[in-house]
């Protein structure tokens, strides 16, 4: 089963897709982490997520690049959060690349997964509604996540919108 | 409690309006009302501006959605949609979006009507208007 779940900030994504986790029965649980922690602001989200899925069964894998790499035992159900950290992590990680580049480095990464494990969740994240003039390299990044995300949708069994803690059923 | 959202200029007011039978002169602004006016009101629109102004006053209560459920438990709140872009560069914009995303998330479990209006079209996501 692949479920994306996507929204925008601070609509209850993140909550839906543990419950949607805990709802695979006693698998073994990974939470690939994406986040890099720069700042106390950073810290800060990043501990209100630990606190949100404590108690909650997850082995966290520290994973901001590379998803390639990842190797979790068959049968697991992973949740990965979060997209948009992600494909910032790789589009801006000091070389040049083009938008198709790194979305089509994170879709082999996603491939690897979903052979790997019984059960993937992906969230990412409405980012493409506020406004448009953003500079180049931002476009170009929102880009990359534009194609991650139709990419993602394409394979999924099930793309879930979170609006506020409702979740609407994209693609079922 | 109902809770009308969507992007800005949608015609959110407008689609509330018809949907609660009242006119926009029956509602009070988000932008200027009294900070305890919507405890008695019948709706409010912009409520994310009155969040912000609350914000910026230091005097936003920790349960604002709560509170708000007990006092006036018909309240028809009217909110923009937002953190659908990029993460801002501003400090305040930044932990405005993250809180107006909480409070909305607080204020829709509390709401039986969830409504959102697209191009003036209203879609009921939650609940069914009664």
């Amino acid at each position: 089963m692949f479920i994306v779940v996507t929204g925008g900030s601070g609509s209850g994504k993140s909550f839906y897709a543990e419950q949607r986790v805990l709802g695979f029965g006693g698998k073994k649980r990974y939470y690939i982490a994406t986040m890099q922690c720069f700042d106390e602001e950073s810290r800060i989200r990043i501990a209100r997520h630990q606190k949100m899925r404590s108690g909650k069964g997850f082995e966290t894998l520290e994973w901001p690049v590379s998803l390639e790499n990842v190797r979790v035992s068959p049968d697991s159900t992973v949740l990965l959060e979060c997209m948009s950290n992600l494909a910032a992590n790789e589009y801006f990680d000091g070389k040049r690349h083009t938008p198709e580049e790194v979305a089509l480095k994170i879709e082999r990464g996603l491939d690897c997964l979903l052979h790997q494990c019984s059960d993937l969740l992906v969230v990412t994240n409405e980012v493409f509604s506020d406004g448009t003039a953003y500079d180049p390299e931002t476009m170009q990044y929102m880009e990359c996540l534009g194609k991650v995300n139709q990419a993602m949708a394409r394979k999924a069994d099930e793309v879930v919108e979170v609006v506020y803690g409702i979740p609407l059923k994209l693609k079922q | 409690m109902k809770f009308i959202i969507g992007g800005a200029f949608q015609g959110k007011t407008q689609a509330a309006c018809s949907l609660a039978k009242c006119c926009r002169e029956d509602l009070i602004d988000g932008r200027i009302c009294g900070f305890d006016e919507p405890e008695r009101a019948k709706g409010i629109f912009a409520f994310h501006e009155y969040i912000r102004r609350r914000i910026r006053q230091q005097c936003l209560p920790e349960d604002i959605a709560g509170e708000l459920f007990k006092k006036n438990p018909d309240l028809i709140i009217i909110s923009d949609e937002i953190g659908y872009g990029i993460v801002p560069v501003d400090r305040e914009d930044r932990l405005f979006r993250e809180q107006m995303g909480r409070i909305g998330c607080q204020i829709a479990a509390l709401s039986d009507t969830v409504v959102r209006v697209t191009a003036g079209i209203p879609v009921v996501i939650k609940g069914e208007w009664k």
